[in-house]
């Protein structure tokens, strides 16, 4: 018990150092130019402090050559067709990759790449990056190719983790297009038994994590998700393929960790959950 | 008609002494023959006529002649001998009663059949030896027995050992007057003994050994398989590589199959071009051994037409197939990804049991694949009991500074000591990078660690295809498909993997398995070192050879390679009881000695533990055997068992100290005739050459067997006589002379002188 409080503390407290340390990495970059300004009318706001951290617009996908590297571990966003929303897989993209990659390295011994990463699903390199976060999948509409090449990246032995999606409906698009992954692989409850729950941490609750919109105080759910679930998919082996992490924001809990108003229970557990499946991801 | 002309047996005047036996009338006549040649002379020197000096020459020189061979036949030439006082004498004849006498070699009789003709018991040959001597007849093969006649030979031997058979006559009748041995064998021996060690004794006591060779010296048409070269005992599942040793004649560049069988199922089908008349060549075949127990396996090439000797194309050996879960720990430093692939790789071999222990934070461990709840809570082993139970450990990214300096010890004393596989992967903290350097462990290591390749400034990248050496394209280790030809053209096809350790060379001794694409750095190497081995695989992402794009989904290649060299490096390490027969195969009735080393927890050894084998017969008998410490070797325990049974015998080991069992281990042996008198079974010739010449006797072939009981009468020991035997009435003496007369009157007839 007395462990789990001293891990708990741990945490909280690299959250907090984390969050000083993008405080002030959001702060340098406020203040850097960027480049020459246009004109602006007088009175107005300088153009720099309404710009966001990242632009999503501004993020291609960084197809890099890996090896190059020679790192063990990319956090590696999967990069899909999306339907209504352009580029739905790039949502907190990428504040949230950096800013976990920088609490992954103080709490693991992990030879982590620090910045981002993104692929798309139908590229051949997908395969050189075991592990493959996606998220925001209720609006996933995969092209044929897309499809095969995560089947093939599962099958071969890489790992999913599905995170961000909320409600039946959302529930009901990912569903079928999974299916059209692995027809042959039914979706199935992970019980808070299954060893991935304690590889690194010991997790006694699936909570909750809501976005930053709705941290502050209220309900934590959106559209009709009211219960955070976590399922997943196995190979005919037992072993897990896809861990589904519905009714949840994960990564929003990362790209807030820092700000002051984005409560430490829910980015410990994003945290500690997040290193779980890693952990999990490279040993299982 | 060397005896015709000259009445005697070459060997006889090679024996005898010559001498002349003149008497009062020999001088008178001589006198009267010198008379006559000086009157010849004077009057072929008066004779004129129409006759030239050379005629005259010629003629009185012929007329000489006849009047010295005269004189000489006068003087009485004799032979004088030693010979063998008849029936005071013993002479052993032995005759070899193994299986390779029912070979049909010569005009289609079987070497059996030329003894029964030229020696059997109504045979002339046989006869004229009784005649002579007092008989005594053996027959042998892997042991020598007096018989009556040669009618009790059955020729149903299962070795031969002419040495064993010549000191058993010997010792037989040296208490007799021996004229000698007559020994009737194709010389086919297959004794280990040499036979210099039985000629010694036979020479001091002037016994000479007739030699009586059967059989073709080589056969026209065949093929053996002169040797098989197997693993006593190999895990359940294990790919084996054997190699088969194939000898023919009269078959050169045909192409035939090698077929391998275990238990009556064929698993190997390999086709063999055979190579030039008596040159060996060496067939690698490859085979699972599928079932688990104790397996004969055969290894046969089909009998050809025409061939002679159909028996040596088969060859059984016992293979003990274990099904053992063998424990392999991997310590990982950090999370990475080829913990994950590597235990899915070997997740599917029920033979293999690996461990992981992975730190995830500084003091902190996941444990995966562990027997017990207690098993490596506390982290890498402290205690060599702790590690020495398993057998082969792999060294991921962690580096030496983890570990005090008695754990690095103790990870060299697994290999050297415990006789453990130890592989090291590679990753920013092993090797040089890992500060191993001048550590325990890399004295162990079969590359060479070099401390200065290590530049923190410009951290050593590579990444590069992978290429079989010659020795990794027929290691057992480095086998990922199904051929020869295939393992190494699939090591080139390969996606490349990334090296983060400079290790460039390896050690003397070592040998390199697989190299970068330009040969410059070594991607796999290995080395014997003490009881283990230890193997140095500097890459950091053996996975990329399952996950790679180019990897088809279903593609066994990374799961065929880490089952491969786990198997390979737990293969043969010693459990602490290790029980061991001398061969898997022994005779009938042949003495057989059983042996165990034993050890402690830490292995080491132990002498005075109690040590029983537990003997399981064909019948399903148990019955116990004590074993006692040799006191030659430490642990090492002995006892002896002569099986009575033909069949399987199972020896089951058990050691106890104080009560409590140290361990146990089983292993086989089988009981069964051998089949090596098939093999190498053409004539020995040299052999018996030389056993005839150093004794003193003669070698004879079936054709020239006749004057087998004049020589042996002649230069034979035991009770002698001295013999004089005359010359002048030998025919060659009267044809000269008839020659001479005729001769001159012939010449006389040409001239017109006569």
């Amino acid at each position: 018990m007395r462990l789990r409080i001293l891990a708990r503390v741990g945490v909280a407290a690299t959250v907090l150092a984390a969050a000083a340390w993008g405080t002030l990495w959001a702060a340098e970059r406020l203040a850097a130019p960027a480049g020459p300004e246009p004109a602006r009318p007088a009175g107005g706001p300088p153009a720099a402090q309404v710009q966001p951290i990242f632009r999503r617009s501004d993020v291609r996908p960084s197809l890099r050559n890996p090896s190059a590297d020679a790192r063990e571990f990319f956090f590696t966003r999967a990069v899909y067709n999306s339907g209504y929303r352009w580029s739905s897989w790039a949502t907190d993209y990428p504040k949230a990759d950096r800013q976990f990659l920088i609490i992954l390295e103080r709490l693991i011994d992990l030879d982590a790449y620090e910045a981002e990463n993104a692929i798309r699903l139908d590229d051949p390199n997908v395969r050189r990056f075991p592990f493959l976060y996606a998220l925001e999948v209720g609006d996933m509409y995969m092209s044929e190719a897309e499809a095969q090449g995560l089947r093939d990246y599962l099958l071969a032995g890489g790992f999913l983790m599905i995170d961000d999606f909320w409600g039946t409906w959302e529930w009901s698009n990912f569903e079928a297009e999974i299916r059209r992954v692995l027809p042959e692989h039914p979706i199935v409850d992970i019980p808070l038994s299954h060893p991935i729950f304690n590889t690194v941490y010991n997790i006694d609750e699936i909570v909750q994590v809501p976005s930053i919109g709705n941290a502050q105080g209220g309900p934590t759910w959106e559209r009709d998700g009211y219960e955070p679930q976590v399922k997943g998919i196995f190979d005919d082996d037992g072993r897990l393929m896809v861990m589904i992490n519905w009714n949840t924001d994960i990564g929003d809990a990362w790209e807030w960790a820092e700000s002051p108003y984005y409560p430490l229970r829910y980015s410990t557990y994003a945290i500690e959950i997040t290193i779980n499946i890693i952990v999990y991801a490279m040993s299982h | 008609m060397y005896e015709f002309l000259f009445k005697y047996r070459p060997l006889a005047f090679e024996e005898g002494v010559f001498a002349f036996r003149p008497t009062a009338a020999t001088y008178a006549a001589t006198v009267l023959v010198v008379i006559a040649a000086v009157v010849t002379l004077r009057t072929y020197r008066q004779v004129r006529a129409n006759s030239r000096p050379v005629d005259r020459r010629i003629l009185s020189g012929i007329r000489l002649a006849v009047l010295a061979l005269l004189v000489v036949c006068l003087w009485r030439p004799v032979l004088v001998l030693s010979q063998v006082e008849p029936q005071q004498n013993f002479l052993g004849v032995l005759f070899d009663d193994s299986r390779s006498m029912r070979i049909a070699d010569v005009d289609g009789e079987s070497r059996a059949d030329v003894i029964r003709r030229q020696l059997g018991d109504e045979s002339p040959l046989l006869a004229a030896l009784a005649d002579r001597f007092a008989l005594r007849l053996f027959g042998f093969s892997s042991r020598t027995e007096r018989i009556d006649s040669v009618g009790e030979l059955a020729h149903d031997g299962t070795r031969t050992d002419v040495g064993q058979a010549l000191t058993r006559a010997w010792e037989e009748l040296s208490g007799v007057p021996l004229s000698g041995l007559v020994v009737v064998t194709d010389g086919a021996d297959n004794a280990d003994a040499s036979i210099e060690e039985t000629l010694l004794p036979l020479q001091a006591a002037g016994v000479p050994v007739f030699t009586v060779g059967l059989g073709r010296e080589a056969y026209s048409r065949d093929i053996q398989l002169s040797r098989v070269d197997t693993p006593r005992s190999v895990l359940k599942g294990a790919a084996l590589v054997v190699d088969v040793v194939v000898a023919q004649t009269g078959y050169r560049g045909e192409r035939v199959n090698l077929v391998v069988e275990d238990e009556g199922r064929i698993v190997a089908d390999e086709v063999v071009t055979l190579p030039a008349d008596g040159e060996p060549t060496t067939v690698r075949v490859r085979f699972t051994a599928a079932d688990a127990g104790p397996r004969l396996f055969s290894f046969r090439i089909a009998p050809q037409p025409d061939e002679m000797v159909t028996q040596n194309n088969e060859r059984n050996v016992l293979i003990v197939v274990e099904d053992t879960r063998e424990k392999v720990l991997y310590f990982e430093g950090e999370p990475r990804w080829e913990v994950k692939f590597l235990r899915r790789a070997v997740s599917g071999d029920e033979n293999l049991q690996l461990a992981v222990l992975q730190r995830t934070a500084e003091n902190k461990f996941m444990r995966m694949g562990v027997e017990d709840a207690e098993d490596l809570v506390g982290g890498f082993p402290r205690t060599r009991a702790e590690l020495f139970q398993y057998r082969a450990l792999i060294l991921g990214g962690i580096e030496a500074n983890h570990f005090t300096p008695d754990q690095l010890r103790m990870i060299a004393d697994f290999v050297g000591e415990r006789g453990g596989g130890l592989l090291m992967l590679g990753s920013r903290r092993s090797f040089a990078e890992g500060g191993y350097a001048g550590t325990p462990v890399a004295d162990v290591l079969p590359v060479v660690i070099d401390p200065a390749s290590v530049d923190d400034e410009s951290r050593f990248f590579v990444e590069t295809d992978v290429r079989p050496t010659r020795a990794g394209q027929t290691h057992p280790a480095t086998q990922i498909a199904e051929t020869e030809q295939a393992s190494s053209a699939r090591w080139l096809e390969l996606p490349p993997i990334t090296l983060v350790n400079a290790v460039r060379d390896v050690k003397p001794g070592a040998t390199t398995l697989l190299t970068s694409g330009d040969e410059s750095l070594v991607v796999l190497a290995f080395q014997r070192y003490g009881a283990g081995k230890v193997l140095a695989f500097p890459i950091q992402d053996s996975w990329m050879w399952q996950m790679h794009v180019d990897i088809d989904v279903e593609d066994q290649t990374h799961e065929t390679l880490w089952r491969r060299l786990l198997r390979w490096m737990v293969d043969g390490v010693p459990d602490q009881v290790v029980a061991d027969v001398p061969a898997e195969r022994v005779e009938l009735d042949e003495p057989l000695t059983l042996g165990a080393e034993v050890d402690d927890a830490n292995y080491e050894e132990v002498n005075t533990s109690q040590v029983s084998a537990w003997i399981t017969d064909p019948d399903d008998e148990l019955f116990e055997v004590p074993m006692d410490w040799t006191a030659d070797r430490d642990g090492e325990y002995r006892a002896g068992l002569t099986p009575r049974k033909e069949g399987l015998y199972e020896v089951r080991v058990e050691a106890t100290q104080d009560g409590e069992l140290l361990g146990s281990d089983t292993t086989y042996v089988r009981v069964a005739p051998s089949d090596a008198e098939y093999y190498d079974s053409t004539r020995r010739t040299a052999l018996l050459e030389r056993i005839a010449a150093e004794t003193g006797g003669r070698f004879y072939t079936p054709d020239s067997i006749d004057g087998l009981a004049d020589d042996v009468q002649t230069v034979g020991g035991g009770v002698t006589v001295i013999e004089e035997r005359d010359l002048w009435d030998m025919p060659a003496v009267l044809l000269l002379f008839l020659g001479l007369v005729v001769g001159e009157w012939g010449y006389r007839r040409a001239r017109g002188l006569a």
